[in-house]
């Protein structure tokens, strides 16, 4: 994740607390979404920017997980989501940042 | 139209160009009931 993001999320979790945080993630590959799930749990991989060695532990999905689908009126996720749908691998996406979260994650949407 | 487990929550989202970039990502949770407080749209060249 570019380093100047990672102080952005550490700044949002400084100035709201973690536990009010919820990160939402729209990578387009499970690998990428893998990483940015780790740096907001456990701390960025990469050990480059502010996020190394701070393990945030924030709840974090993909937006095509069913926590954050189910929130999203149905006509707008149509109008602005269903072509992507069908480009990307919601599938493998959601499993790649679940994994992290369920390692990682601290708190959760419940 | 606010719905329930974001309600009150504050949204990091963390965009790609290549996937769902941060402005789409925002139109669909405007209305959830949480605050957009970074929203964001990387890309990898």
């Amino acid at each position: 994740m570019d380093l100047q993001n990672q102080q952005r999320v550490k700044d949002v979790v400084e100035k709201y607390g973690v536990e009010n945080v919820i990160v939402i993630l729209g990578s387009s590959d499970p690998e990428g979404a893998e990483i940015y799930a780790e740096t907001v749990t456990n701390g960025d991989p990469t050990y480059a920017g502010p996020l190394a060695g701070v393990p945030l532990g924030l709840a974090v999905y993909h937006i095509f997980e069913p926590e954050i689908r189910e929130e999203i009126d149905p006509a707008v996720w149509e109008e602005q989501m269903e072509m992507m749908e069908m480009v990307l691998d919601p599938e493998a996406l959601s499993q790649a940042v679940a994994k992290m979260r369920e390692q990682y994650s601290k708190y959760t949407l419940e | 139209m606010v719905k329930g487990k974001l309600a009150g929550k504050k949204l990091i989202l963390l965009g790609e160009r290549d996937g769902i970039p941060g402005p789409v990502m925002e139109a669909c949770l405007k209305d959830s009931g949480a605050e957009i407080v970074f929203s964001v749209t990387e890309c990898f060249v």
